[in-house]
């Protein structure tokens, strides 16, 4: 994936300069073990997550805003009779917020037993990228705000962020 | 002819078991009438001359069983009808008084359903020639 | 009959429970009480004759079930009860003692009903009852463990007392589920019904339509009486397990305290009940470890030594109140102030803060000792918020030396509730019936505004109006004008809401709030309206007390 300008300094957009600067040449598509993700965008760029945690993918209904909820909480939504809270991911990454367009999903995922939905630009892919592609995040880039990027995956000039869903959903409660 | 019963207990789990047993064998398809304590009960005594047998617990509020013994032996209330004095392990002294108060038969707990079968035919048996 | 046999009447082990458990439970608090009786001279000589009877019940009716281990365990009670009423000079401490122990036991195994039982505690118990009886010493001490030991063998299998409910529980709950979308589908259909009957005019057909959805309607609300009344235990469920914890908790903290129970046959939803018990456990625990004092401080205040503490249940206005009283040494208002003032609460001269708001704040314990019993880190905050979690409202009133009481007031059930359904900046909310007074049409002249306050005359009185998307936060650029305000009541409070417009009444499923959406202090909860849209319930206790936040 070609790297674009960028325009905003999140965290986490500044990890993934650092992991850019890092890397060297594409791993060689070396056999071995591989990860198997759900990817989505979120401005502009790719993320992963396992597929075992993905329960589903739905088009984005009506979601009520909840009164005080937390800023990252988009609010709830009706999933076929149970009452589904979806995290407004941008701003859990610390992204600027953006208005629903046609190609918005809710990613329902299970955590820990939990379900959750998160709310993502747009559904790239079910894809698979070697083990060993993934480049473990940096220790100057991890703070405690965002120890939810468990690494980036370089594959085929891509370049998947990875997420800790327990990490970035289930924030010490 | 169908049988029909009367039980006198003040346990509500009694009523249900005693129901349990009627309803099964050959004693399928009588009539039990409950009371749950001795006053009650004397009262349906009184109103059921028909009666096959009566299940008297020893232990109630209201008028105990030797109580509901005794009164029905003063008022020579349906001599006919036998009476089965229903009495928890070691309670020999109150089984020598129920004898003593009328008592026909009595019934310890912990009792099964034959127990209960085989004081019906024995009642039967006792009751055929005055009927 | 031997353990293991095939019992003719296994299948009431559910009626054994209902019908022995309320009087193993009684001879158990009996036993509490005879141990105090006895501790103050009195010999109790007519408490121990209600014992036997009860005791003979018991061990008849575990005989027949077959359950040797309560038989035994109930005989040797009755045995031991015997021979204390023969000898008063018998009536001693490690007496009742041993008769609180064997108590505990026969409740335990009474509960548990099962013929798989480790036969070995009952057995143990009975032998060290015969000691007694045979005069040989003090029997050896060894409450806890023995009750724990009753602990069926196998594993696996609920518990028979709660059975009846706590089995069938899950599936009442599955039913409600149903049900809440039968009256989810039922909305759905009479929303259709009345666009059907705008577009097209009334006809024939509609009519019998509107007749069927009307039946319907009474179809539902038949079978939602019905599966909440299932859903109902009595509170004497929760209040049981008072007696003997208030005696452990005396004991350990040198106080001597009885407990006068009423109202236990009063009936609560089976999910407030779970969730009550905690709370109501931590008063209790409170009044004895601060609110007594100590039998001689007692005794200079020209008190009697012993204590009372009541717990008093009744149903009132579709609600329940339980109140728990202590007459103990009241609570210290001016330290409670100074506390307050301390962590940063401002209290105003001229106006009168309440107890009530104070004491409930988090980080106030008025205890100059940490008490081990009480001092589990749990204030009287984290017991108002498990109130009003459950729909509830907590208040205190106390008076220096003679007491202090808590007065909790709660819903029957949390499951379903009567709701108005109104909208707020294009979103809709549900606003529990239960504490709305009136609904009103917000004349332009008749809110006037007073230091920044919107009030308007209610009844006779000013109340405060405050604007909906304010308190909800919801403020859009857009916003419809507040066409009407909803008067909320509740714990002698009152305020208006005003809100865009009255959408109707509705009967709502209550569906909880995710962890993940924190703990808004304004919203208690979401249901699925008949659109299939999700509105958040309105708290309305939290908004007339004005929030958390806003305090």
């Amino acid at each position: 994936m070609p790297v674009e300008e960028r325009q905003i300094r999140a965290p986490l957009l500044g990890f993934a300069d650092a992991m850019e600067a890092r890397a060297v040449a594409d791993t060689a598509s070396a056999p071995g073990p591989e990860l198997h993700l759900l990817t989505f965008v979120l401005e502009r760029e790719e993320f992963g997550v396992p597929v075992t945690q993905v329960r589903e993918v739905i088009r984005v209904s009506d979601i009520t805003r909840v009164p005080q909820a937390p800023a990252h909480v988009r609010g709830v939504a009706n999933l076929r009779g149970r009452i589904l809270a979806v995290v407004e991911l941008r701003s859990r990454l610390g992204l600027p917020p953006a208005d629903l367009t046609p190609r918005s999903r809710v990613v329902v995922v299970e955590v820990r037993g939990r379900v959750l939905g998160l709310l993502v630009d747009a559904v790239r892919q079910v894809t698979k990228v070697p083990e060993a592609s993934v480049v473990p995040a940096p220790e100057e880039v991890i703070s405690a705000d965002v120890d939810y990027l468990r690494g980036v995956a370089r594959w085929q000039s891509r370049l998947i962020i990875l997420l800790d869903l327990e990490k970035a959903l289930l924030p010490t409660e | 002819m169908p049988h029909s019963f009367l039980v006198i207990d003040d346990s509500k789990l009694h009523h249900q078991m005693y129901r349990l047993i009627f309803s099964r064998g050959a004693l399928a398809g009588s009539t039990v009438h409950y009371a749950t304590n001795g006053r009650e009960g004397y009262g349906l005594l009184a109103a059921h001359p028909e009666l096959t047998l009566v299940l008297l617990d020893l232990n109630m509020p209201e008028m105990n069983g030797l109580e509901v013994l005794e009164r029905r032996r003063a008022e020579g209330l349906h001599p006919h009808i036998p009476i089965v004095l229903v009495t928890t392990e070691g309670s020999a002294e109150d089984e020598a008084r129920g004898r003593s108060a009328g008592a026909w038969e009595y019934l310890r707990k912990p009792f099964q359903p034959a127990d209960v079968e085989h004081l019906v035919m024995r009642a039967l048996a006792k009751a055929e020639p005055i009927a | 009959m031997s353990v293991g046999d095939e019992n003719p009447f296994g299948e009431l082990l559910q009626d054994y429970v209902l019908e022995c458990l309320p009087l193993a439970e009684q001879v158990a608090d009996t036993f509490v009480e005879l141990e105090r009786r006895w501790r103050a001279g009195d010999p109790a000589d007519e408490l121990l004759g209600s014992l036997p009877g009860r005791l003979h019940t018991v061990k008849g009716n575990s005989a027949m079930m077959g359950l040797t281990p309560a038989q035994e365990t109930a005989h040797a009670l009755e045995d031991a009860c015997g021979l204390l009423r023969r000898s008063s000079e018998r009536r001693t401490d490690p007496a009742a003692a041993l008769l609180i122990t064997g108590g505990g036991l026969l409740v335990d195994l009474v509960r548990q009903a099962s013929p798989e039982l480790d036969p070995g505690p009952a057995a143990r118990y009975v032998e060290r009852v015969r000691q007694w009886m045979q005069g040989e010493g003090p029997p050896a001490a060894d409450t806890q463990s023995e009750r724990r030991r009753t602990d069926r063998r196998g594993g696996g299998g609920a518990d028979k007392t709660d059975s009846v409910v706590r089995v069938d529980f899950r599936r009442l709950d599955a039913l409600l589920e149903v049900l809440g979308e039968g009256l989810i589908q039922h909305s759905a259909l009479a929303e259709a019904y009345r666009r059907l009957a705008r577009r097209s005019g009334a006809c024939e057909e509609l009519d019998r339509l509107d007749q069927t959805i009307l039946a319907l309607e009474k179809t539902l609300k038949r079978l939602e009486s019905t599966l909440m009344e299932t859903r109902l235990l009595p509170i004497a469920s929760v209040f049981g397990r008072f007696p003997r914890m208030l005696r452990d908790t005396a004991e350990a903290e040198g106080k001597r305290v009885r407990l006068l129970q009423s109202g236990g046959e009063t009936p609560l939803d089976k999910a407030v009940l779970d969730r009550l018990s905690e709370p109501l456990l931590h008063l209790v625990t409170n009044a004895i470890v601060h609110g007594m004092e100590p039998p001689d401080a007692r005794s200079l205040a020209g008190k009697p030594e012993e204590g009372t503490i009541r717990l008093d249940a009744a149903p009132h206005a579709g609600r329940v109140v339980i109140r728990v009283a202590d007459d103990g040494r009241g609570l210290d208002e001016k330290a409670i102030r100074k506390k307050a003032e301390a962590l940063g609460q401002e209290l105003r001269d001229d106006e009168v803060v309440p107890l009530r708001s104070l004491i409930f704040l988090p980080g106030l314990s008025t205890a100059e000792q940490v008490s081990r019993l009480a001092g589990r880190g749990v204030g009287l905050d984290v017991v108002a918020g498990a109130i009003h979690a459950l729909g509830g409202t907590i208040d205190v009133e106390t008076e220096p030396g003679k007491g202090t009481a808590f007065t909790l007031s709660l819903p029957v059930t949390l499951a379903i509730i009567r709701s108005l359904i109104v909208e707020i900046d294009h979103e809709r909310f549900a606003l529990p019936m239960a504490h709305v007074a009136e609904t009103v049409r917000a004349e332009p002249d008749a809110i006037r505004e007073i230091n920044h306050r919107g009030v308007a005359q209610w009844r006779g009185d000013l109340i405060h109006v405050a604007d909906g998307g304010a308190v909800l936060g919801t403020a859009a650029a857009d916003r419809a004008p507040r066409r009407f305000y909803v008067v909320m009541a509740a714990g002698g409070k009152r305020q208006a809401l005003l809100v865009d417009r009255l959408v109707g009444h509705q009967d709502i499923v209550v569906k909880g709030l995710d962890p993940a959406l924190g703990r808004p202090d304004v919203v208690s909860g979401t249901t699925i309206l008949g659109d299939g849209r999700v509105a958040c319930i309105l708290d309305s206790v939290r908004i007339l007390e004005g929030g958390r936040r806003a305090g």
